[in-house]
């Protein structure tokens, strides 16, 4: 790996996981708001991860990780609506209970 | 309030002091790299640099005793076994802190015997700390562990987060042994002391922060205690089924089988998915709560740490992990930006939420807020990633040069440390150090304070429900 | 739901939790014997008796130690006794002097002075210390800036002198040269070789 790639495969990884993070950001702002708005930037923030991994898939790393990367993208993509639904069906239960 | 409420806050006031004394030795070591000759064979670079990390991972251990000593008697409804002791245990911790300290400072170096390692300096980054000393902590820990256990055992109740602490103190406990051998071979010893280093600070100490947090939201949110032992589980899985194996992020470059740069690169990778999940659980907490809250300092701490763990746990390590990058980045400052970042989101936020929590209950205060709280947030935080992005310029600039073009010799370490992106670098990081230090003194009055000031009736806004907080 | 059941995550949390120690273990025990002198990866400690290299290996694509002919060390050649005893009194003086809290050893430590995990082969001892101190051998030019760095700077930023005897010096420069001959995957990044890309 040269200089020049190091340093652009380096921060390429760091933008990934910042923008799954401003996606999992927008989209729980969305669900608090119902705005459709937020909706649309955290689709657009999850596009732009795409665009991270895009780029990184085409670039210098070994393909095994390159697949790793991918499944990354994809797992990120679950994480929050995943996490949101379940917390909502916790409470649901919850208060079901009490 | 029980005994051993009042003993946490002991452990918060010294676990506050010594965040000071971090402050004050982090600036000082700051200052070596900005001034050449600074302190020559009077106080060398390593002795401040040494204080300054020793004291982060004891006040950090302090906050943490000291959240578990509150929380104890309120999640069992009882007072704390063996509370003398621990008490006592805890001026002989102080105690021996302070002469460590002082050895450090004005003995500094012995010659190369065991007597050194018992009486002086054991060089082993974090736990420089003498022998004696660590016997000590060894102690202190077993007390801690005592009084946890046996509090359980007299109130007959394991709540589901108290199982999980208990469980948690047996490589709290087990792993800081690591502290005492001295092995000739560098790479066993690094292997070892990675074992301390890393199953501390990215599994143990996560699940105690995880328990911590638990019982904090109990309190702050009013949570259901179903809802907050589910969701610690979940974070133990995670947390320990990515970072057990994630160890071998340590293990790429010390002699280690190079199977350890797939499995420490694999595992480390996926460490930033269960980060995600705590941010939306902390927004949704947040939302749930309309941002309402009778403890506005705790909310944000506790908002900070979420945010702090992912971006400098998460973002800035994935940006390190894998191995091909590493071995560029590995021990420059990109390490020390992530470590700054990655301390402060994970434990330093947390710890400052807790005894925010413990002040309002010190103080019966309905209401927790304030001006002063606003500011410090404020200060520490754009000190800390200031200093980190400083910090993040100069360790890339390392990366470039002295690794990737100039072969990684002395000369090219030279010519790395005076490489213009470097110095500003390391200039800025000291500027923002004292933005991050007058954050703490703005902090330490706001904890002197808070609650007891007389808050004129016009400055609190009225909580109408649905209205804005 | 199950999930919502806390003893569903608790099961899950334990049986994560044990499978990867298990696997952490059996690597470990693996591991163990890689790394213990004369495994496959770190050399014994007579290693000081003979010349290491550092050469760029086509196969695994990286620069590897190499270990040559014999090479005398401050004029003699240690016994395997003789050498685990000094590789020992090394250790010590690094350990003593808090080294680690300036330097790296494998990329880990403090980083305001330079990185020594393959020091012994760095090109300035030759280059720059051997004509400063007058040294015949390398060994003797890093034994006499260690006992006495203030008499042979280099650079701005000045080591200190941490009183080390000769014996102790003599330990610390031994237990460089096994240091060097480690197989560190590589790292640091083709030492000694600069890019011109």
């Amino acid at each position: 790996m040269s200089a020049a790639q190091m340093l652009s495969t380096s921060l390429l990884l760091g933008t990934f996981v910042l923008l799954a993070g401003c996606y999992g950001l927008l989209y729980c702002l969305a669900r608090l708001r119902g705005s459709g708005r937020l909706g649309r930037a955290a689709a657009a923030a999850y596009l732009f991860q795409g665009l991270a991994t895009g780029l990184l898939a085409l670039g210098s790393l070994e393909l095994w990780w390159k697949g790793l990367l991918v499944a990354s993208f994809v797992a990120f993509a679950a994480i929050p609506p995943l996490t949101w639904r379940f917390l909502e069906r916790l409470h649901a239960a919850e208060e079901q209970h009490s | 309030m029980f005994r051993s409420q009042r003993l946490a806050l002991k452990y918060f006031a010294a676990a506050m002091t010594l965040f000071g004394i971090m402050v004050a030795a982090g600036l000082l070591a700051s200052t070596y790299y900005v001034h050449d000759g600074f302190l020559l064979n009077k106080l060398d670079f390593s002795v401040a640099k040494m204080l300054h990390i020793d004291t982060m991972v004891i006040w950090l251990l302090m906050g943490f005793i000291g959240s578990v000593y509150w929380f104890l008697p309120i999640e069992l409804e009882r007072e704390t076994e063996g509370i003398k002791l621990a008490e006592i245990m805890f001026w002989i911790f102080c105690a021996a802190v302070a002469v460590v300290a002082a050895v450090f400072i004005f003995v500094q170096y012995g010659p190369a015997t065991e007597m050194s390692l018992w009486f002086v300096n054991q060089g082993r980054k974090y736990v420089e700390a003498p022998r004696w000393a660590a016997l000590g902590v060894t102690l202190v820990v077993l007390v801690f562990v005592y009084n946890v256990v046996a509090t359980a055992i007299k109130a007959k109740k394991i709540t589901g987060i108290i199982g999980v602490l208990m469980v948690d103190l047996i490589p709290l406990f087990g792993l800081y042994l690591i502290a005492f051998p001295s092995i000739t071979n560098l790479s066993e010893d690094q292997y070892w002391w990675w074992w301390l280093v890393h199953l501390w600070v990215e599994a143990t100490w996560e699940i105690l922060i995880g328990c911590i947090m638990a019982l904090a939201l109990l309190q702050l949110l009013g949570t259901a205690r179903r809802i907050v032992e589910t969701w610690l589980y979940i974070e133990v899985a995670l947390v320990l089924g990515t970072g057990i194996l994630g160890l071998g992020h340590h293990y790429f470059w010390i002699g280690t089988p190079d199977y350890w740069l797939s499995i420490g690169g694999f595992f480390s990778a996926l460490e930033p998915l269960p980060l995600l999940g705590m941010v939306v659980h902390a927004v949704y907490d947040a939302g749930a709560h309309r941002m309402k809250t009778t403890n506005k300092p705790a909310f944000y701490w506790v908002m900070a740490e979420a945010f702090g763990n992912f971006i400098g746990g998460g973002v800035f390590g994935f940006m390190m992990t894998l191995p091909q990058i590493n071995l560029f980045t590995h021990g420059t400052q990109w390490t020390v930006s992530h470590g700054h970042f990655a301390f402060w989101g994970a434990y330093g936020c947390g710890v400052i939420a807790v005894i925010y929590l413990a002040l309002q209950k010190a103080r019966a205060s309905a209401q927790l807020d304030g001006r002063l709280w606003k500011w410090s947030f404020a200060l520490l935080n754009i000190g800390l990633v200031g200093m980190v992005g400083a910090l993040l310029v100069a360790g890339i600039a390392q990366a470039f040069y002295e690794r990737a073009m100039g072969g990684s010799t002395l000369q090219a370490f030279m010519q790395g440390q005076s490489n213009v992106w470097f110095v500003q670098g390391i200039v800025m990081r000291a500027i923002f150090g004292l933005v991050f230090a007058l954050g703490y003194v703005v902090l330490m009055y706001d904890l002197l304070t808070i609650g007891k000031r007389r808050v004129a009736a016009a400055a609190l806004k009225p909580h109408v429900a649905g209205g804005p907080a | 739901m199950y999930a919502a059941d806390p003893a569903f995550w608790r099961a899950g949390a334990i049986s994560s939790t044990l499978v990867m120690l298990v696997v952490l273990v059996l690597l470990t025990v693996d591991s163990l014997a890689t790394i213990r002198p004369g495994g496959a990866n770190v050399p014994p400690y007579t290693v000081i008796n003979k010349e290491i290299r550092y050469e760029f290996d086509g196969d695994a694509h990286r620069y590897r130690p190499v270990i040559g002919a014999d090479q005398q060390l401050f004029g003699q050649t240690y016994s395997p006794e003789e050498a685990e005893k000094l590789m020992r009194l090394g250790k010590l003086v690094i350990q003593s002097r808090n080294c680690m809290n300036c330097h790296t050893f494998f990329g880990n430590g403090a980083y305001y002075a330079p990185d020594l995990t393959k020091a012994w082969l760095d090109p300035a001892w030759q280059q720059m210390w051997m004509p400063m101190t007058q040294a015949a051998t390398r060994e003797e030019a890093i034994a006499a800036f260690l006992m006495n760095p203030e008499k042979y700077p280099t650079w701005s930023r000045q080591m200190p002198n941490l009183k080390l005897s000769r014996e102790e010096a003599v330990a610390l420069v031994a237990y460089l040269k096994w240091m060097s001959a480690v197989e560190t995957n590589g790292f640091p990044i083709h030492f000694g070789h600069i890019q011109t890309n």
